[in-house]
């Protein structure tokens, strides 16, 4: 059994680079990336500044010909661009070295020696000889942590050379990167808005499982009943309705618009001004006060597949030769039911709750932009029209994890409900 | 001549023996009320909506001005002057109706029964921004004066016609994929799994958004990019039906016989493994239409101006006070969910009888 877990954990991690290198290769070849759109949003405002006249707003061709090359250069280096795809793929995963302190050279075409600065009261001697460049420090001595390398020679014979550290740092060393809108560490700016997601998600999960598992038993028990028949019409409007739109409507109702002004339009919580004067007692009412309708959106995405499935699951161990027999022997209904077929029915719910965690995780980008809640999915969402390159990664490596995790979640939780199953 | 009695209930029964199973499935679904007459309503529904231009538009039927008949609903664009009315651009026909009517000219004008389109904007001549539900526009208007019931409709045809054509591709692709999967098994069957192995731990939704807000798709563009993000549950599921048939004794008399790979897959094991196919097809529509109002509502779905679902629950969601931009398009999502729910239920009772295999 522990056996079977950890050979699916190694399992997760082929899985896990197939899927992100299949992402890190679509963002990074398509056009109109960052780069393209930060060239352009330099040439518009050289334009606007009146320093430039008459460039069209063609991305890469007007791009070469407005910002000088050493600019494009630096933003080519930026955004990693200046290597190939699969070195930028191991340098976000941090397993080949990340080039960091760029300092840029020019040898005059006589010249082989060069002195640079390169910060913290560091000098560098630079030699050029046929080989490459060789560093040394004041005292003489080959610095370990400086490379180097040719960029290109020009016709004239200057030679253009980088010098600059390197370091391991990516994803699997927990870097994922700096965010370029919010110019942050992506799990700076990830954190606080996972947490948000994080206690809306739980108590959706919470909630639906404490409603769908006793609605469906009773459901089960009292099938073909008026009270069946009534809880049905909620289970075809979770159907038939998504958590979000269920929650637009919700808020059109409750929200101060035309009808009823019992509940605030979204946001977490009260603004941080009104929220730092409450008492610890209103904080909580107030938290609560938020979070009612984006949880009722939240538990409804899985409510009506949760509680037929809990109905159907008992109602079919209910006609089972087992139950036969154990009311045939004289067991009470109510130990027939709660004990023998009930173990029996949790098992396909038990079974479900990694693909409930991955649904709670990846709907929630619809909730969030209803009720206006700057939570994870938002985020994710915003990154993609900022094309915010880092922060859509982080969040697809965080999701992916999520939901691989899920999967083995769900076996470990069918393994403990049903101790038929024998994992090979 | 009379037939005899007895040679009548003959033929009666052997009638009732040769039923093939699809016909004993059609009429056990009829039984199933519920699912049957959603069905009959949503087909006839579907079908009207196809026909829409000639019963939700601005444009005239019918035209009939100094003893010439004009049909500007298949012509399309006339302009105003040709009528004699003093508007730039096409002509208004709702005003030209009036115009007519109330000066007793010889001339006259049909309209559709509800004259207006999905398409028009405040700029034409009796428009409002934001009109709340009225006698002439029945689910009022939205932020650029288009009605909203116009728009609705249209979005109706759209939403189905889309959730159709993305569940038939996907199951082309399933069916071939899956198929081959399940019936060749080795490294193809091997290689794929890897394929649908990565391809599920990603957040789909999110990977179309991607790839939408890339390329700014059409309605065909969409679909082949939800189809490639979406292909993986159907394969799945025929790669299992493939991989058990193909262990049956028929496949095996089958191939002995001298049946190339190609006959025995499509002829012999597809129609044997099409139950799950079917019974999910319901479902998998609900979820083509849920996608496309999502995306649409977080502008990642059709180009506008295109009637939409999803677009008009922004609108509403974003003017929190115009309620009928969010309830109607809810209620129209809502009813049409729920026909498809009802039918995928009656399929599935039909296709797959269990005890309790029942939705609610």
């Amino acid at each position: 059994m522990i056996q079977y877990f950890i050979r699916r954990i190694l399992l997760m991690i082929p899985t896990f680079l197939g899927s992100t290198l299949l992402i890190f290769v679509i963002l990074q070849l398509t056009p109109g990336g960052p780069l393209e759109q930060t060239i352009q949003r330099l040439q518009m405002g050289g334009m606007s500044h009146g320093e430039i006249s008459g460039a069209t707003g063609d991305m890469m061709t007007g791009g070469s010909s407005i910002l000088p090359e050493s600019a494009l250069k630096e933003l080519n280096r930026f955004y990693g661009f200046d290597k190939p795809i699969w070195q930028r793929y191991l340098i976000w995963l941090g397993v080949w070295p990340r080039e960091i302190h760029h300092r840029d050279l020019t040898f005059e075409p006589d010249e082989t020696t060069l002195n640079k600065y390169v910060g913290y009261g560091t000098y560098l001697n630079l030699e050029r000889n046929e080989s490459g460049l060789r560093i040394t420090n004041e005292s003489g001595a080959v610095p370990s942590d400086w490379k180097s390398r040719i960029d290109k020679i020009r016709d004239d014979g200057t030679v253009e050379a980088v010098i600059f550290q390197t370091e391991f740092s990516g994803i699997l060393t927990g870097n994922l990167g700096t965010s370029y809108t919010y110019a942050q560490p992506v799990t700076e700016v990830m954190a606080p808005r996972f947490k948000i997601s994080i206690f809306y998600g739980l108590s959706g999960l919470i909630l639906m499982y404490l409603i769908c598992i006793p609605l469906g038993i009773k459901k089960a028990l009292n099938h073909g009943t008026p009270f069946d028949f009534v809880s049905s019409v909620i289970v075809f409007v979770g159907y038939s309705i998504p958590g979000w739109a269920l929650g637009g409507v919700l808020l059109v109702l409750f929200g101060g618009g035309s009808f009823w002004d019992i509940f605030p339009l979204g946001g977490f919580r009260s603004p941080m001004e009104i929220w730092e004067t409450l008492s610890w007692w209103q904080k909580i009412l107030d938290q609560l006060h938020h979070a009612i309708l984006p949880i009722i959106a939240w538990t409804i995405g899985s409510f009506a597949t949760m509680t037929t499935l809990m109905k159907n699951s008992l109602l079919e161990n209910l006609s089972q030769d087992y139950i036969r027999t154990a009311f045939a022997k004289g067991l009470s209904e109510k130990r027939v039911v709660w004990v023998h077929a009930m173990r029996n029915s949790l098992i396909p719910i038990a079974a479900r709750i990694g693909q409930n965690i991955g649904v709670i995780i990846s709907g929630s980008y619809f909730i969030e932009r209803v009720f206006n809640i700057d939570g994870f999915g938002k985020m994710g969402y915003q990154a993609i029209l900022d094309r915010d390159y880092p922060i859509t990664l982080g969040f697809l490596v965080i999701v992916v994890l999520i939901r691989l995790i899920g999967n083995i979640l769900s076996d470990l939780a069918l393994a403990t409900v049903d101790p038929r199953i024998r994992f090979k | 001549m009379k037939w005899p009695k007895l040679f009548k209930k003959h033929i009666y029964d052997r009638e009732e023996i040769s039923l093939s199973i699809y016909r004993k499935r059609w009429q056990k679904f009829k039984t199933m009320k519920r699912g049957y007459y959603s069905f009959v309503i949503l087909i006839t529904l579907y079908i009207i909506s196809f026909f829409l231009p000639f019963l939700i538009n601005n444009r005239a039927l019918v035209v009939k001005y100094e003893d010439q008949l004009y049909f500007p609903v298949i012509q399309g664009f006339i302009q105003g002057n040709t009528f004699g009315q003093d508007v730039p651009g096409e002509t208004n026909y709702r005003l030209l109706k009036q115009t007519w009517d109330e000066t007793d000219s010889p001339n006259w004008l049909i309209m559709p029964p509800y004259p207006y389109s999905p398409y028009e904007d405040i700029t034409v001549e009796g428009n409002k921004m934001f009109d709340p539900p009225n006698s002439e526009h029945w689910l009022g208007t939205d932020n650029t004066g288009r009605d909203v019931f116009a728009r609705l409709c249209y979005a109706f045809n759209i939403s189905i016609s889309f959730a159709l054509l993305l569940t038939v591709l996907n199951y082309i692709i399933g069916i071939l994929i899956g198929g081959s999967m399940g019936y060749f098994g080795g490294k193809f069957d091997l290689f794929f799994q890897r394929i649908i192995e990565i391809w599920s731990s990603m957040p789909i939704l999110y990977v179309i958004i991607i790839l939408v807000s890339i390329m700014k798709p059409s309605f065909l563009l969409l679909i082949g990019i939800y189809t490639i993000v979406n292909w993986i549950s159907m394969t799945y599921l025929m790669r299992a039906e493939f991989y058990r048939e193909k262990a049956k004794d028929y496949v095996a008399a089958a191939l002995s016989m001298g049946q190339s790979d190609f006959k025995v897959m499509f002829k012999h094991i597809l129609p044997n493994s099409l139950v799950p196919v079917i019974t999910y097809f319901p479902f998998a529509v609900v979820m083509g239409i849920l996608a496309l109002v999502g995306l649409d509502y977080l502008g990642f779905g059709m180009p506008p101006p295109t009637p939409s679902w999803g677009q008009m629950l922004d609108v509403g969601l974003s003017n929190i006070t115009k309620w009928w931009m969010v309830f109607a398009p809810v209620t129209a999502q809502f009813l049409t969910l729920l026909c498809i729910v009802f039918i995928g239920e009656g399929v599935r009772e039909a296709f797959d009888p269990k005890v309790y295999s029942r939705l609610r």
